[in-house]
């Protein structure tokens, strides 16, 4: 197996974007090619494509090869598809990983795009519910903010989790994402300055003890990567990131079968252990982390699992300031899916492109000191967890 | 059913007629008023939600077994926005454990939201969809005992 770097990355803004899902495509591409000199369209022999709603939103069925042809690509070894809804970006990369690995292919590019903000509501929720059991659990209204306040309940009762707790999640990746300019509030943080822990605490419920400034932000977004063998790596790029960790568990699909206590999130504990096995590393080893933070109980629960602070104490972790800058693992510096939003194609990958600046140490105003390595999480459910931990590969 | 202008992909209910689903017994036990799942005649095991073969031994040799009548709550919560078209808030959700071993994830009906406790027992309320959407329906819900 040969070892596989990142060696490019970029997005377009997020937000309410007058735009369709094909010109989301155009902007991000065109950022991450334009990012590197010594690559262009046309020698990108491997093109994947992530993207969650591309027959809902798009609306386009079999995608790929028009969102190559988009930015001149005309894959002439790989071209495809992924989906795994909320972790579809992470599960690209690990497809582009794997085949760099095994020699066939060269250079890939990773796209992941989301068109989620559409004119009615209904038809966002649907959506929402879509991704969910269609035949046992969509039709019955379940949809994520409900199935997350059943967990963040369990936290609470069985752990004394509080509110407030919750609401600092939501604080410190608000207040990173000031630093953030693609990120789906920035232009509303220019314009009522940043958010309070009281606007959060006082927002309106969604599903107790879901509140709104509780929930990622649906947004219209895309963002791309390149990877590319260590040999080709060294031609592109003097600055590669290397990937060095990688795990993808699926416990369940259906809510209904996850295990009985929604306050654990053993497969993701079997998935942490398995990717810093691969890594060789420890759970203290990792300097930042972009994690899962659909909910802000999300967040907290991936503290305890990841093993950086003890089972039942995400909350405090969080209230100390150890998972914020001066703490012990800097988790979302970019903001998270809270305050850049979540446009589930997209967000593995922007991520990803978000620990190329940090380890590159080009991550401007929110640059984390001295990070050499990092780990990025994402979830599709319960049971679902997609990880790849990165290293930087150069001094 | 055989209807050109029913909008498929816009459907978020169940297929439940003949035609369209091999589990038509199910919501014919349903309409009924009897909550029912698959059990295996190979292995033994009863499985939800029910399917066409066995999930443990893929034997596709199945029954339908009633369900016990009443679960208990094993948690909750009141939804009150972000609500999926079709229905109304507020919406309790509730995990309902049974004591074979299932749990379901349904909305309780004919409860207030403020009556809801941790480990109250529940029943089945069979509830229709909307007549309008591809004919004759059905859902189960719970309401508290």
């Amino acid at each position: 197996m040969r070892k596989v770097a990142l060696v490019a990355g970029g997005v377009n803004k997020w937000g309410k974007r007058a735009a369709t899902f094909r010109q989301l495509v155009a902007e991000a591409g065109k950022a991450c090619i334009d990012s590197i000199p010594t690559v262009s369209n046309k020698d990108i022999e491997g093109f994947i494509l992530s993207t969650a709603y591309a027959e809902r939103t798009g609306i386009q069925v079999h995608p790929a090869p028009f969102m190559a042809q988009v930015l001149g690509i005309r894959p002439t070894k790989l071209y495809q598809h992924v989906e795994n809804q909320c972790g579809s970006g992470t599960t690209a990369m690990r497809t582009a990983w794997w085949a760099i690995a095994s020699g066939y292919i060269d250079m890939v590019m990773c796209l992941g795009v989301e068109k989620l903000l559409i004119p009615s509501h209904d038809e966002i929720f649907f959506n929402a519910s879509a991704a969910c059991d269609k035949e046992w659990e969509a039709c019955f209204a379940m949809n994520p903010p409900s199935l997350f306040a059943m967990a963040a309940q369990a936290h609470m009762r069985k752990y004394g989790t509080t509110e407030q707790q919750l609401a600092m999640v939501s604080l410190k990746n608000h207040t990173h994402a000031l630093k953030t300019p693609y990120a789906h509030h920035y232009d509303r943080y220019q314009k009522r300055g940043k958010v309070t822990l009281e606007t959060i605490m006082k927002s309106r419920l969604i599903s107790y003890p879901i509140k709104l400034y509780d929930c990622c932000t649906n947004t219209d977004g895309a963002a791309a990567c390149i990877l590319a063998s260590e040999e080709k790596a060294k031609e592109l790029t003097d600055k590669p990131v290397y990937l060095i960790g990688t795990s993808q568990v699926c416990a369940h699909g259906s809510w209904t079968l996850a295990h009985r206590d929604w306050s654990e999130w053993p497969p993701l504990k079997m998935a942490a252990k398995q990717a810093y096995e691969m890594a060789g590393i420890k759970p203290e080893d990792v300097d930042l982390a972009e994690v899962h933070d659909c909910f802000t109980i999300s967040e907290i629960i991936e503290t305890e699992e990841f093993g950086w602070c003890k089972k039942g104490e995400g909350g405090k972790f969080v209230e100390e300031g150890l998972s914020d800058y001066g703490g012990k693992v800097i988790v979302n510096p970019r903001g998270g899916l809270i305050a850049c939003g979540h446009p589930f194609g997209a967000t593995g990958i922007a991520q990803a492109y978000e620990i190329l600046l940090q380890l590159r140490g080009e991550a401007g105003e929110r640059q984390v000191q001295h990070a050499k390595i990092a780990l990025n999480h994402n979830l599709s459910g319960l049971g679902e967890h997609h990880i790849i931990i990165y290293k930087k590969g150069f001094d | 059913m055989g209807d050109k202008n029913y909008s498929y992909t816009m459907d978020i209910y169940p297929q439940e007629h003949t035609e369209e689903t091999r589990l038509w017994p199910f919501f014919e036990n349903l309409k009924q008023g009897k909550l029912t799942t698959t059990k295996c005649n190979k292995c033994g095991h009863v499985f939800w939600p029910p399917e066409v073969v066995c999930p443990e031994c893929l034997s596709d040799d199945l029954e339908y077994v009633d369900m016990p009548k009443r679960g208990k709550i094993y948690a909750f919560t009141v939804q009150v926005a972000a609500i999926p078209p079709g229905f109304k808030p507020p919406l309790v959700h509730a995990m309902i454990d049974f004591e074979n071993g299932i749990r379901i994830i349904s909305p309780l009906v004919d409860t207030k939201p403020e009556d809801v406790k941790l480990g109250d027992e529940v029943e089945l309320k069979v509830v229709d969809i909307p007549p309008d959407s591809h004919g004759d329906r059905v859902l189960f819900f719970f309401k508290k005992v």
